[in-house]
C-alpha cells in the first residue's frame, strides 16, 4: 500500500539522455501501465523506482518519503521480471520462500542445522510457512511446490514469479513485461488474471509493457512513454479516444490509426485532396494530418452519396467477427484499413472501388509537430 | 541393397574408427597387457606373472607411500587452487577496470612451463642461497620474529613458536625436510594451477543472468554472502564440477616439480603416481610394474570421470 511519486526523474547513459524530467504520481492501490515503444525509457523509469538504476537527477518518493538513498532490497518493492528469474536450483516452495526467510529471519536463523537452536525460530518459520501456503493457494500452484523451474510451463513460471513477489506483501508490485514471454493465448488470460490479482490485493501495481492491448485492458491509468518522455497520463479511454499527441494516437488502438494528409483552406475549412471533410479548424496553417481509426469509417451505400471518399480495395481481411478492408482512398499512396461488418463486405471484391466516409465527430487533427489540434467546428456533414 | 548401404556405411567410418583404434585405445590395452608382465624393454619375449603386480603396488611399502602421496596432493591442490580460483574471479568480475591485467597477471604461471618455473621454485626456496629464507632469516631478533611468533600476546610463549624455533635452529630445508617438501610441492601446484581455475570461473560467472541478482536484491538478499549463497554459487554449480574433474586429472598427473625438485624424496614423500611410473618404466626399466601404476591410474582417472558424468552433473544442471 503506497503511493509513489516521481519527481523530474533524469537519467543519462553516457551523453544520451535516456529520461528527461519525468514527473508521474501514483496512487495507493492504482494499477498504473507505463506504455510505449521499445527503447523509450520505460524499463529504465521501472529499475528507477525499484532502486535497481539510480538516477541522474530527481527523487523518488514513497509514501511521502524520499528513497533516493534507500536501496532496493529495502524499499519493500517487489517486481516481477521478465525472465522472470526464478531460482533455477531452488524448487517452486523453496523460490517462494526465500523472501520471507532473507526478511524475517536473522542471517544466523538461516544457518542449516545451527539455526534451529535459535530461540524463536521455530514459530518465526512456521508463520512463514504459513503465509507461502497462502500464497501458493491463491495462485493455485499447489500441486507444483516441489518441481523446479525447469520442470514448468512458461505460465507456471510467471505464477510462481508472481507468487514470489506476493509473499512478502509487499508496498507495490513492479512488473516488467510479465507476459512477453508467453503464448498469445496466455497472454490473454494472464491479463485478466492480472487484473483480477490486483482487485484482490488493492496494491499498488506499476505495470512496463509495449503491448498496447495489455495496457487498455488492465490499467486504471496509462502513461504513454516515447524517448524518455511520459506523453500523455490518462485512463485508457481517455487515451485511446482523446490522444493528445500524433504519437499517441499511433501507438494505441489495433490496426494503427490512419493518417492521412489534408490541406486547409483560408476559413479553416479541411479536405483530403479535394474532398471535403466538413472539418473546420481555427488554427491558420496550411498543411494539416487527419487520424481517423478504422472502425470509425463506414461504408456508403450507393454511388449518390456526394459526401464520402471514393476507396479503393486492394485486401480484405477475415477475423471473424469483423473485416479489415485495405487499400487507399483517391489512387493515392497511403495505405488505409477500414473496419466493416462482415454483411456488409460479403458483396465486395477485391480491385473494386467502394464509399466511405468518416463518422461525424471522430477525425482527429494533428499539426505537423505531431500536436494536436482541436477541431472548431463540424458541419452538419456526415451525419450518422 | 540395405546391405550393401549398411557395408558403404562402414567403409566410410572406417578411417574414424581405425584412427580411434590404434591411436587411442590400443595403448591402453597394451599398458593393460603389459602390466600382467614382466616385460623390460629391449627383452625379445616375457614371461606372464599374473596379479603379481598388482599385488606388490599394494603390500609394498613403496607404492603404498606413492598413493599416499599422490592422494595428499591431490587433497591439498584441488580445495586450495579451487578456492584461490573462485576467490580471484569473484574479485576480478566485480572490477569495472584493470580486470584485463589481473586476469593476465594470474594467468601467467598457467601458461608458463612447471619445468622452468619449478627450478626458479628451487632457487627461490634454497635453504642457504634461496630469498625466503634470507629474508626469513633477516627478521629474527627484528621486529618481524617480535610480530610473527605472537609473543606480544598475552599468554603466548613466542620463544616456542615457529619463527623464534627456526631462528635459533635454523630455517627449513624446504625440498629436503619430510614435513614440509609435500607442502611446498602442494603450495607450486596451487601456485601454477589457480588462474587456470580462475579463468573457468570468470567464464561462469560471466554466464550468470544479471536479472537473479536484482531478484535477489529484490527479495531482500542485503549481504554479498547472501547473494553468493543463493545465486552465484547455485549457478557456478556446473563450472565446479567441470573445475574439480579438470584440477584433479590434472593433480593426478603431476610430474614436473616432483622430477626437477624433489625426485620423489625425501624419504619417498613426495612419490607422485606419474613420477612412480617414469622412475619404474622408464629408469628402472621395469615396463611390467610402470604398466600396473598406469592401469591404476586410469582407474582412478576414469572413476573421477564417471562420478562427474552420473553422479553429480545431474544435481547442477537445473533444467
Amino acid at each position: 500500500m503506497a503511493d509513489i511519486r516521481l519527481r523530474s526523474i533524469e537519467k543519462m547513459y553516457g551523453e544520451t539522455a535516456a529520461l528527461c524530467g519525468i514527473d508521474l504520481d501514483i496512487r495507493d492501490g492504482e494499477f498504473l501501465t507505463l506504455v510505449g515503444p521499445s527503447g523509450c525509457g520505460k524499463s529504465t523509469l521501472l529499475r528507477i523506482i525499484a532502486g535497481l538504476e539510480e538516477q541522474t537527477r530527481g527523487e523518488v518518493e514513497i509514501d511521502g518519503k524520499s528513497v533516493n538513498k534507500i536501496r532496493a532490497s529495502k524499499r519493500d518493492l517487489a517486481m516481477v521480471f521478465q525472465s522472470y528469474a526464478l531460482y533455477p536450483h531452488l524448487t517452486v516452495w523453496q523460490n517462494m520462500i526465500t523472501p520471507l526467510r532473507l526478511r524475517d529471519l536473522s542471517s544466523l536463523e538461516r544457518m542449516p542445522f545451527i539455526g534451529r537452536f535459535v530461540p524463536g525460530q521455530r514459530d518465526k518459520v512456521k508463520s512463514l510457512h504459513t503465509l507461502a501456503g497462502e500464497t501458493a493457494h491463491t495462485l493455485k500452484l499447489e500441486q507444483l511446490l516441489h518441481r523446479k523451474p525447469g520442470q514448468l510451463s512458461g505460465g507456471q513460471r510467471q505464477r510462481v514469479a508472481l507468487g514470489r513477489a506476493m509473499v512478502r506483501k509487499p508496498r507495490a508490485f513492479l512488473m516488467d513485461e510479465p507476459l512477453s514471454n508467453l503464448d498469445a493465448a496466455l497472454r490473454v488470460h494472464m491479463r485478466a488474471e492480472l487484473a483480477e490479482l490486483h482487485r484482490n490485493l488493492k496494491t499498488t501495481f506499476i505495470y512496463v509493457t509495449h503491448d498496447q492491448a495489455e495496457a487498455l485492458t488492465m490499467s486504471d491509468r496509462i502513461a504513454i512513454m516515447i524517448d524518455g518522455e511520459i506523453i500523455q497520463l490518462g485512463t485508457p479511454d481517455e487515451i485511446y479516444k482523446n490522444p493528445r499527441d500524433r504519437r499517441v494516437a499511433e501507438f494505441v488502438g489495433s490496426p494503427k490509426i490512419n493518417i492521412l494528409s489534408g490541406d486547409v483552406d483560408e476559413s479553416g475549412n479541411v479536405s483530403i485532396m479535394g474532398n471535403h471533410t466538413g472539418i473546420r479548424i481555427r488554427k491558420r496553417i496550411k498543411k494539416v494530418h487527419l487520424g481517423i481509426r478504422p472502425e470509425h469509417f463506414r461504408l456508403v451505400n450507393g454511388n449518390g452519396a456526394t459526401d464520402s471518399w471514393p476507396f479503393h480495395v486492394t485486401y480484405k481481411e477475415n477475423l471473424g467477427s469483423d473485416f479489415y478492408l485495405h487499400g487507399h482512398l483517391n489512387g493515392s499512396k497511403n495505405r488505409i484499413i477500414t473496419r466493416a461488418a462482415p454483411d456488409e463486405v460479403g458483396r465486395i471484391t477485391i480491385g473494386e472501388t467502394v464509399k466511405v466516409r468518416a463518422r461525424q465527430g471522430k477525425p482527429m487533427v494533428f499539426c505537423d509537430n505531431d500536436c494536436r489540434i482541436d477541431v472548431m467546428q463540424e458541419a452538419g456533414y456526415g451525419s450518422a | 541393397m540395405a546391405a550393401r548401404k549398411n557395408f558403404m556405411g562402414y567403409v566410410f567410418t572406417a578411417p574414424a574408427i581405425i584412427l580411434m583404434l590404434v591411436i587411442l585405445l590400443a595403448p591402453v590395452f597394451i599398458a593393460a597387457t603389459l602390466s600382467f608382465t614382466d616385460y623390460s624393454l629391449g627383452n625379445s619375449s616375457f614371461n606372464w606373472v599374473g596379479l603379481e603386480n598388482y599385488l606388490k603396488m599394494f603390500s609394498r611399502s613403496t607404492y603404498v607411500k606413492m598413493i599416499t602421496a599422490s592422494v595428499t596432493y591431490v587433497f591439498i591442490v584441488v580445495p586450495g587452487s579451487i578456492v584461490l580460483g573462485l576467490g580471484a574471479a569473484l574479485l576480478i568480475h566485480s572490477l569495472r577496470r584493470f580486470g584485463d591485467i589481473y586476469k593476465t597477471i594470474y594467468f601467467l604461471p598457467v601458461m608458463a612451463s612447471l619445468l622452468a618455473m619449478a627450478i626458479v621454485w628451487e632457487f627461490t626456496l634454497h635453504p642457504t642461497i634461496g630469498i625466503i629464507n634470507k629474508t626469513l632469516a633477516s627478521g629474527c631478533g627484528n621486529f618481524p620474529e617480535i610480530f610473527f611468533s605472537l609473543g606480544w600476546l598475552p599468554f603466548v610463549d613466542g620463544s616456542s613458536s615457529w619463527y623464534s624455533t627456526c631462528c635459533r635452529e635454523g630455517f627449513p630445508l624446504w625440498f629436503g625436510d619430510k614435513a614440509y617438501t609435500m607442502a611446498t610441492i602442494c603450495f607450486i601446484g596451487i601456485w601454477q594451477s589457480f588462474g587456470f581455475n580462475m579463468v573457468l570461473y570468470l567464464a561462469g560467472l560471466t554466464s550468470i543472468p544479471r536479472e537473479l541478482y536484482q531478484a535477489a536484491e529484490m527479495d531482500g538478499a542485503v549481504k554479498g554472502w547472501d547473494r553468493f549463497k543463493l545465486v552465484t554459487w547455485p549457478m557456478l554449480g556446473p563450472t565446479t564440477v567441470f573445475v574439480v574433474t579438470i584440477s584433479t586429472i590434472r593433480s593426478f598427473q603431476v610430474f614436473d616439480t616432483v622430477e626437477a625438485i624433489t625426485r620423489g624424496g625425501p624419504v619417498k614423500s613426495t612419490y607422485v603416481m606419474m613420477y612412480a611410473i617414469y622412475e619404474k618404466a622408464i629408469k628402472h626399466n621395469m615396463v611390467g610394474m610402470g604398466s600396473a601404476i598406469v592401469v591404476v591410474f586410469l582407474a582412478f582417472v576414469l572413476l573421477l570421470t564417471f562420478t562427474q558424468r552420473y553422479l553429480v552433473e545431474r544435481r547442477v544442471h537445473y533444467s
